[in-house]
């Protein structure tokens, strides 16, 4: 606490003195931050829509203008750009679709068992959340390792435990989207556990405690009580899901590398793919502009959602 | 997972919170299952990594899948490792900083544009980033800033949401105490650094907790703008997967040395980060 001597200095008028008097003052803390943001955000954005209409080349000086030829090309379907960038949108939503449910139901059915006091709840949390931090390298290389078609955990288990035949996780289209979900889910579900855990121990117990008064089962106060008033937070967990499932990168590209036959090549991998490995930057710039577009509708279709959430649970 | 429900016979019924015990004690063992599978891998030969039958612990324990990835000639682990550390803790300094200074007169000030200032900043939060990825990569080749540690500390640093969430916090700070000093002569810088800052720790552990998790983890931008000796360790363990292929042993003992440490310090910021979690309600 300051304890300075009661001294009330006057307030010196000038545009270097740090007080109220100063109308610059609230501008010089923000001019740090203004930089940075204009030069590493906006101005990128800028610069985006300059490249994506020119043909930028590492190796060339000049970078002639080719307007909307490289968004035109998306919507050609003769163009190869135009198959692989759809492709991989398709892929990246079947992943959406798969994880998104399962990672919004597993948390919740974790939290629910975790809501209650039980010995070692502690240990448990952490157990559930600590994949969260590891880095997406680890995770992919031990799922990898865990659905190897030959001698993984997986097949492990079901050939010396199970006696079944082994199966090829890792090259068989129809399956391989499994291993890829099953290790997103380990990986950020307690995130999402979490989330559930801090709105259930906002619920006030009375409503379980009248509940039970009326003969109400376990079940019956988790569906009549419970889940309707965590939606809110699961309307919440969905959409920061979706958009997290949406950036899906590294997970694919390190366990399957977006095979077999780009069948799970996401769309920031093929973005990465085009620029870095065909050096065809504009290209790339082109493709990440139309994908952001496309994670911005939803991401304000789902904002309108919440507020609306909103506004109906303050109407009640 | 199918359980029998519990008998309604009074000398077989399970008590419940067992039957909840167990449940969770055999969904844990799930959780941990691939940990196990990962560390007791490393440690097997390449024979025994894929012998049939399984090996449910190593039958000839060795540390040589370590020797081999500590010592190849150009995979520099201990750098790489050093890199994310060095590059991670600048990242969140220079971030805390940059976030703290800001958040401050948008909580505490009045002044022309605030709003309009503060509602651009929001709506750039439903940018994806993608969009950004390619001009900054060529941005940074002009910059000459590729493998170099700049490139891995500035250009996230202006991330609004850290913004966000520390004028939230700063709001929820009494002005009074802010009178009081001011009173007494305190301008605003030393109110910044005296009084919010020393009173925001508990918002600035839970920022820097995920500040360097998200540095220490970044994966994406890191992969294209660094190479070699300049690499993060999650990259450098991720290309092990093109060298190594399928000897799994060597994959296994680089993703356990990965692993660990921030295992060990997630015990330790465990606290903060579930605290985190409920007070910012956002993932990174």
């Amino acid at each position: 606490m300051l304890k300075t001597a009661t001294k009330p200095t006057a307030t010196k008028r000038s545009i270097f003195a740090l007080n109220e008097s100063n109308p610059l003052v609230p501008y010089l803390y923000l001019v740090p931050h203004a930089i940075l943001f204009f030069v590493f955000f906006v101005y990128p954005i800028g610069y985006g829509v300059w490249v994506s209409m020119h043909r930028w080349d590492p190796l060339n000086t000049i970078s002639p203008y080719v307007g909307l030829e490289f968004y035109t090309n998306l919507f050609d379907p003769n163009k190869i750009q135009a198959q692989f960038f759809w492709k991989s949108v398709v892929n990246t939503c079947i992943f959406v679709a798969w994880s998104v449910p399962a990672l919004v139901v597993v948390a919740l059915l974790l939290a629910v068992q975790l809501q209650k006091p039980i010995l070692f709840r502690g240990f448990f949390r952490t157990v559930f959340f600590s994949p969260g931090i590891l880095s997406v390298s680890v995770v992919a290389i031990l799922w990898r390792w865990v659905f190897d078609n030959g001698n993984g955990l997986v097949n492990v288990v079901r050939r010396d435990v199970f006696n079944l035949p082994i199966i090829n996780y890792m090259t068989d289209e129809n399956i391989v989207w499994l291993p890829i979900v099953i290790a997103t889910i380990w990986w950020t579900v307690g995130f999402n556990m979490n989330l559930y855990l801090a709105a259930m121990s906002g619920i006030s117990q009375s409503y379980y405690e009248a509940a039970e008064l009326d003969g109400a089962n376990g079940f019956q106060k988790f569906w009549h009580i419970t889940l309707p008033l965590l939606q809110p937070t699961t309307l919440f967990v969905a959409v920061t899901t979706v958009l997290a499932s949406f950036n899906l990168y590294g997970q694919s590209v390190l366990m399957t590398n977006g095979g077999p036959s780009r069948s799970t090549q996401s769309v920031i991998h093929y973005i990465t793919e085009e620029g870095f490995t065909n050096n065809q930057f504009s290209s790339a710039t082109a493709m990440s502009f139309v994908f952001g577009l496309i994670m911005l509708v939803f991401t304000v279709i789902q904002f309108r959602m919440m507020a609306k959430d909103v506004t109906r649970s303050r109407g009640n | 997972m199918t359980v029998q429900a519990p008998k309604k016979t009074p000398g077989f019924r399970l008590p419940k919170d067992t039957l909840r015990f167990v449940l969770l004690c055999i969904q844990a063992l799930i959780f941990l299952a691939p940990l196990y599978w990962m560390v007791t891998t490393a440690f097997k030969t390449d024979g025994d990594a894929i012998a049939q039958p399984v090996q449910w612990f190593p039958a000839n324990p060795t540390l040589e899948n370590f020797n081999i990835i500590l010592n190849t000639p150009d995979a520099n682990i201990l750098r790489w490792a050093w890199n994310s550390l060095f590059t991670s803790v600048a990242y969140t300094v220079a971030h805390l900083f940059v976030a703290c200074l800001t958040a401050y007169p948008f909580a505490r000030m009045k002044f022309k544009g605030r709003e309009q200032w503060f509602w651009f900043l929001l709506a750039s939060m439903m940018i994806p980033n993608i969009v950004t990825l390619i001009p900054l990569y060529i941005m940074m080749i002009d910059f000459n800033w590729i493998d170099s540690y700049h490139v891995l500390i500035w250009p996230g640093v202006a991330n609004v949401f850290g913004v966000f969430m520390m004028r939230q916090f700063f709001s929820s700070i009494p002005v009074e105490l802010e009178e009081a000093a001011r009173l007494d002569g305190a301008n605003s810088l030393v109110i910044f650094f005296r009084i919010l800052l020393p009173l925001s720790v508990p918002a600035l552990v839970t920022l820097g907790v995920f500040s360097f998790l998200g540095a220490w983890n970044n994966y994406l931008w890191p992969q294209f703008m660094v190479h070699g000796d300049m690499l993060t360790l999650p990259v450098g363990i991720g290309n092990f997967t093109m060298r190594y292929g399928i000897e799994y042993g060597k994959l296994m003992a680089g993703a356990t040395i990965t692993a660990i440490p921030v295992l060990l310090v997630y015990v330790f910021a465990q606290k903060y980060i579930e605290q985190g979690m409920t007070l910012t309600g956002l993932k990174e």
